[in-house]
């Protein structure tokens, strides 16, 4: 489709899937032929229409290619007389609030664009002293509530797809970094200086080093406390210790990393695994602490996907499919889990790689009960197009493992073992 | 006066008098009653008993299975009614077992659907459970249960309190039916 390689977007067709990909930066793109259901950055969405086969290859309608192809990449189609023209900013942008705040200080100030959803965005500035926050795939609405002073920003106007910044005269642009929880701009403006726009600082914990940075996912958080031991430690703090310990071992090794949460947030178990599809991860990994009836239960696991069909009751679930497929269940669901599905199996096997190279890295180190490499069907790693996995990394229903888990010794020991498990996997073999 | 207590007086009477003709039943209701040879009144037939087999949580952190002979109806419906009866009746033998259900649940109801899913729904949790173990356990202990003894259902859906979850822990996807998953059942 070379349309799409217009707009900078590489098209791939998986022969064993079925699908198109659509890779452009950030973002992916899935969809098949005759089918109406596409996966956007991770987003399952339902079109109105199908792509169908043509002679030159894949042919769909100007909305089909205007709303699902070119709008997530950041393009519209523009008419002319003699045809389309394709323009950078999507047209069918989803909306999102943009709450800013600003604080002066001596000689910089402070200026916060707090956003009610992830968004893509980037600040550029121009000469004239003025900045446009540019929102890839959203069109930002003002929140204008709360009163707004500063000695150095103007006015601030929302305008399509962008925030449009006017600042006070000799002020500009010293940095600007996208952070998360909560997503927000932020942007430090002072005196003028005669450089070009600054490249984005990204936050402390999840700089990204390289282009695909390994995903790490703390599990739980927020009202979502998960497991919690005897002596009241939360599932959502030890995972995210962990997490954060992962974190600076693969980064001291040199790798980029990027954490789902950096705090006690709550997050959506399918937003974690879309943010990893978003980066295109090259892993993404799971961390959980567990919990039994028994408190006598100890040691690690590690999981990967399960289809519920990848052994010995496949026969049973691509029937289950297959009934699906011909309407007689859920209406919606057939296209969803058939594509789901594909998109698994191609990963499948390296996920068990990685899932053995981490158990097999937990169990040289930490001598506790290995419980082994098991898959199931669990939500957060459903939908990952990378090698996906989940580790327990010990009981915390266990008094004695739960004593150990909240050492910061052996937060090191776990974080030490996994990095090298995940490195493991990603050493050309 | 005098009249007034005459008046409460008959009153009262009347009123013990009513009181004595309810209790002995009131008006005899005439009864049709319809003559049935007694060869053609249809006798209960006791369903037979059959071996059905329950899975519960190990100490090991593994489904066990146990034995046990039940009357066991034919239809499907009723089968199900009887397995999760059982199963959430918790574990019968001396061994360290434990009912996979980790609250006093009870079977709201269950519902059958023509492609062989079935749809159980149980007691909401009081409390939220935690733990992908204790998720993985309760959900296979029901499913794999109910389809290792009721071979016309193909896969399971466990909703709680009349309603779907997507996941009861934050773990397994609950959203949909799960099919029979030997995994989780201890192997010795």
């Amino acid at each position: 489709m070379p349309i799409l390689e217009l707009v900078g977007a590489e098209v791939k067709y998986s022969l064993s899937a079925g699908t198109y990909g659509v890779v452009s930066d950030e973002h992916v793109i899935q969809f098949a032929i005759d089918h109406k259901v596409l996966l956007v950055d991770g987003d399952l969405i339902q079109a109105h229409e199908t792509p169908v086969a043509s002679p030159g290859g894949v042919a769909v309608s100007l909305e089909y290619l205007e709303r699902y192809l070119l709008s997530p990449l950041g393009h519209h189609l523009e008419p002319v007389p003699r045809g389309y023209r394709i323009v950078r900013g999507a047209r069918f942008a989803d909306p999102v609030a943009v709450r800013p705040a600003v604080a002066d200080f001596e000689v910089t100030t402070t200026l916060v664009l707090t956003l009610d959803r992830p968004t893509e965005a980037e600040v550029e500035s121009s000469s004239s002293g003025m900045l446009t926050v540019r929102f890839a795939n959203a069109m930002p609405h003002l929140d204008g509530s709360r009163p707004f002073r500063s000695r150095r920003v103007r006015s601030l106007t929302s305008k399509e797809q962008t925030v449009e910044i006017q600042l006070a005269s000799g002020i500009g642009l010293l940095s600007w970094h996208a952070l998360e929880g909560p997503p927000r701009v932020t942007m430090e403006l002072g005196p003028a200086r005669p450089t070009p726009t600054p490249a984005p600082v990204r936050a402390p914990v999840v700089r990204r080093t390289g282009p695909r940075p390994i995903v790490i996912d703390p599990g739980h958080g927020g009202d979502d406390i998960g497991a919690q031991s005897p002596d009241g430690l939360a599932e959502k703090e030890l995972t995210l210790a962990i997490a954060r310990r992962v974190a600076r071992t693969l980064e001291s090794r040199g790798h980029a990393v990027r954490l789902t949460r950096d705090g006690d947030q709550s997050r959506a178990l399918t937003d974690r695994t879309a943010l990893a599809n978003r980066l295109e991860a090259p892993v993404f990994v799971s961390l959980h602490a567990n919990a039994s009836t028994f408190s006598s239960v100890s040691g690690a696991e590690t999981y990967y996907m399960s289809l519920d069909s990848a052994s010995d009751e496949a026969a049973a679930a691509t029937a289950d499919l297959e009934n699906r497929a011909n309407g007689s269940a859920d209406e919606r669901s057939p296209l969803d889990l058939i594509l789901w599905d594909l998109a698994q199996a191609e990963v499948l096997n390296e996920s068990a790689e990685l899932a053995l190279a981490v158990q097999g890295r937990l169990n040289a180190r930490l001598g506790s009960r290995d419980r082994g490499v098991k898959q199931a069907p669990f939500v957060v790693l459903t939908g990952a197009t990378m090698p996906a996995i989940l580790v327990e990394v010990g009981f915390l229903s266990n008094t004695s493992e739960a004593q150990k888990l909240i050492q910061p010794d052996y937060q090191q020991q776990l974080a030490d073992a996994i990095a090298t498990g995940i490195e493991d996997f990603l050493r050309p073999r | 006066m005098n009249w007034r207590v005459a008046l409460i007086a008959v009153a009262a009477v009347a009123a013990v008098a009513l009181l004595v003709w309810l209790l002995q039943g009131g008006t005899p209701r005439t009864v049709q009653q319809e003559a049935v040879p007694v060869q053609d009144i249809p006798t209960p037939t006791p369903a037979p008993e059959e071996r059905i087999i329950l899975l519960f949580t190990g100490a090991d952190g593994m489904l066990h299975p146990e034995l046990r002979s039940v009357p066991l109806p034919k239809e499907v419906h009723d089968r199900i009614q009887i397995v999760m009866r059982e199963l959430l009746a918790g574990p019968a033998s001396s061994r360290r077992l434990a009912p996979v259900v980790p609250y006093e649940a009870s079977l709201e109801a269950v519902f059958v659907d023509q492609d062989g899913n079935a749809f159980v729904d149980l007691t909401a949790p009081p409390a939220p459970l935690a733990g992908s173990s204790t998720e993985l356990l309760l959900a296979y202990g029901v499913v794999d249960s109910i389809i290792l003894n009721c071979p016309e259902v193909s896969a399971v859906q466990i909703l709680f309190g009349g309603h779907e979850v997507a996941t009861l822990t934050g773990h397994l996807d609950l959203s949909k039916p799960l099919v029979l998953n030997k995994r989780f059942i201890a192997q010795s």
